[in-house]
């Protein structure tokens, strides 16, 4: 079954189109990332998805079904910019949003202290929310989006805030929410971060999909003839090949993308007759942020 | 529903446990005593002042009359007056004496009564003015008797005079609903006391709403609510929530009002003249809710129409006006007058007009019921065009709608 099925949508503010055509849809259980530059139609798309805003046309499905306020409560959606009440007090924010969410207060009040002990926040639950350092913050926002154990997640840029030690503590939570059965939409731009987490992404741009597909495809799709190159000296000249495409060039360290006709052995071989050391050759695939980097540079072109 | 309710504990509970609530609830009660009491007590004072007169009569023919007439007894059942005559010749030949008497209290005056009764004037000295309760009433019924002695000396029978000016009872009646009744209408000051805080109870809830609700944009947690609830919710949970924050407010400050009565009400003649019942409280209330959910729907659109505090100051200025000024008309404009009986019918005005029309001038039935109509169905209206705003403008940051795009979304 399909947790959420998205088709030909399409959004415009007056004249401006924030979403054209878009259609994806989420097996249950999955992992989904959303990604795409700041402005692209990610925050527009899962707006309309939680029925927040309405399509222009086009069609959404949640849980096979169309949308109903109910839905809601199935659903936990934390959008990017974070916002809770500054004045009330931790637990009390949270059981709110369980509530909020159709829990009864007994029932939101517990699982709340639960989950603040998870998160190692039990001893602030009466602390007021605007004492709590930012990142704790963050985590507080993130209890009151899954404190009522919704089957779909909508989570607006997860990591933004946090430092490595919580970023890593929060994507283990995700993998075992996921590992649990929730469907779990994660928008972003840090594309390692969506590489190494979701089963399938999206990548959209000025309201268009450019490509979607599980990781494994989208990569295998665009690393024909992509080659990393670690050297020492001036490597100018290789913008001179007429062999290569196109050259991403950190300085001792270059991704360099061949053209359909050639392949890396023909590179390699006229590295090795130019002045400079390689001391690392590989024929690799391309990240997703290079894919990222590749396809938006090419729609701006 | 259910989440509406969700919102409106929510509201009511952060609300009522606010510190400005508690104090406003507190100090409101004290306050509105402090109102009724501090005339009422400097009334009392100077009705109940005993005041020490001598008579200094030249004219020889009333003189020893006087203090007959003066047999009135305070609450206290000490005399209210106390009148001596005194000779001229004793009064010529040590004036200075009395007169530092007067000033040093030991005397309140001197009533100076010229040598012809029909043409000179009296004199009454004193340290401290004529104008007391106590001095009027004093002064009134020496002219009263002054003028009976003229008649007498004019020639008529003293039994004829005294008939001739004997005060007409006054007996007041007030008609209401085709009953009449005793006039003791409601005092006039106390009706612009509650209408003032009427006033203030709406400005500052229905303010209290916008603040709200931009609280909730600027926080961002709008998104959140709107991911649980609609915006429709979302906006009468704050109504209602804030609403009845107002509600519990008014029924406390209602049953002090009636405590104090019950003790206060009986003994004290200011207290008795204010006459605020039972159904005046109703009212109160009555016009409270009606005013504050006209006003308060117009600020939660105004709220959502705004980003900054700087939105807030410029955009909430003509809803503001909209209370301001229909205070200020009720107040100045005659309860009875034909004006006052049309604003009384009109939204917006009617919540502070009707509840001094109720107060004062004794409306029909039927003006009543329909004025509450119009004011029902204009909080439906104003309700349904908030509503359509909140939906828009929650989510819309940045720079100001203007009217056209305000207009576009109430179409939406």
């Amino acid at each position: 079954m399909h947790t959420l099925q998205v088709e030909n949508v399409s959004k415009n503010y007056d004249k401006f189109k924030a979403v054209t055509d878009v259609s994806f849809s989420l097996p249950e259980g999955n992992m989904f990332a959303l990604l795409g530059p700041n402005g692209a139609g990610k925050t527009t798309t899962m707006r309309m998805i939680m029925n927040i805003i309405l399509p222009d046309s086009g069609s959404i499905k949640l849980f096979g079904e169309t949308f109903q306020e109910s839905h809601k409560n199935r659903i936990g959606y934390m959008p990017e910019e974070r916002g809770l009440y500054g004045k009330m007090k931790v637990l009390d924010q949270i059981q709110f949003l369980g509530e909020m969410k159709g829990m009864s207060p007994a029932q939101a009040k517990k699982t709340g202290q639960e989950w603040l002990e998870k998160f190692g926040l039990a001893d602030r639950a009466k602390k007021k929310v605007h004492e709590l350092s930012k990142g704790m913050q963050q985590k507080v926002q993130f209890i009151g989006t899954v404190v009522h154990s919704p089957d779909l997640m909508i989570i607006d840029e997860p990591f933004s805030g946090l430092d490595p030690v919580n970023t890593k503590f929060m994507k283990d939570v995700l993998l075992d929410m996921k590992r649990q059965g929730t469907t779990i939409i994660l928008s972003t731009h840090l594309m390692d971060q969506a590489e190494k987490l979701s089963d399938e992404i999206c990548l959209i741009n000025k309201g268009e999909i450019l490509l979607q597909g599980t990781v494994n495809d989208v990569k295998r799709a665009h690393t024909n003839n992509a080659v990393t190159v670690g050297y020492s000296g001036d490597a100018a000249f290789i913008n001179n090949y007429d062999i290569v495409e196109s050259v991403n060039d950190y300085g001792n360290y270059m991704e360099v993308r061949l053209k359909d006709d050639t392949s890396p052995g023909k590179l390699f071989k006229r590295l090795a007759g130019e002045n400079i050391d390689v001391h690392r050759f590989e024929a690799a695939e391309m990240t997703l942020n290079e894919i990222f980097i590749q396809q938006i540079g090419g729609a701006e072109a | 529903m259910k989440k509406t309710l969700t919102i409106i504990k929510r509201e009511f509970m952060t609300k009522l446990f606010n510190k400005g609530f508690l104090i406003s609830t507190l100090l409101g009660p004290i306050f509105i005593m402090g109102i009724y009491f501090i005339p009422s007590y400097f009334r009392g004072q100077s009705a109940e002042e005993q005041l020490v007169v001598q008579v200094v009569d030249y004219s020889q023919s009333l003189g020893n009359q006087l203090p007959g007439m003066f047999g009135d007894t305070n609450a206290d059942g000490q005399a209210r007056f106390i009148v001596s005559p005194l000779s001229p010749a004793s009064y010529e030949a040590d004036q200075e004496t009395f007169y530092q008497a007067v000033e040093e209290n030991y005397v309140d005056a001197i009533l100076v009564l010229p040598a012809d009764l029909s043409s000179g004037e009296m004199t009454y000295i004193s340290a401290e003015g004529h104008q007391s309760v106590s001095s009027r009433i004093f002064i009134e019924r020496v002219r009263a008797t002054i003028n009976q002695q003229r008649l007498t000396n004019a020639g008529l029978d003293p039994g004829e005079v005294s008939r001739l000016t004997a005060p007409l009872a006054l007996k007041a009646i007030k008609l209401s609903g085709g009953e009449a009744s005793a006039d003791s209408g409601t005092n006039p000051v106390v009706t612009i006391i509650f209408l003032t805080i009427l006033y203030m109870t709406i400005l500052v809830y229905g303010a209290s709403v916008m603040q709200g609700v931009v609280e909730e944009k600027t926080s961002r947690i709008m998104e959140v609510l709107l991911s649980s609830g609609n915006s429709f919710q979302l906006m009468m949970g704050k109504l209602f929530g804030i609403g009845g924050i107002g509600l519990t407010q008014y029924l406390i400050w209602s049953a002090a009002a009636l405590i104090a009565f019950q003790f206060a009400g009986s003994g004290d003649h200011f207290m008795a003249s204010a006459n605020v019942t039972a159904g005046t409280l109703f009212f109160f209330i009555l016009f409270f809710l009606l005013g504050y959910f006209q006003f308060s729907t117009l600020y939660a659109a105004v709220g959502a129409m705004c980003t900054t505090q700087e939105d807030v100051q410029s955009m909430s200025t003509p809803v503001t006006l909209f209370i301001i000024l229909p205070f200020l008309i009720t107040i100045s404009l005659e309860p009875t007058s034909n004006l006052a009986q049309i604003l009384s019918m009109m939204p917006l005005f009617a919540p502070m007009q009707m509840f001094l029309r109720i107060e004062q001038a004794n409306p029909a039935v039927w003006e009543i019921l329909l004025s509450i109509g119009i004011n029902i169905l204009a909080i439906l209206f104003f309700t349904w065009i908030a509503a359509k705003i909140y939906r828009v403008g929650s989510l819309m940051y940045g720079k100001r709608p203007s009217l056209g795009e305000v207009l576009r979304w109430v179409r939406y």
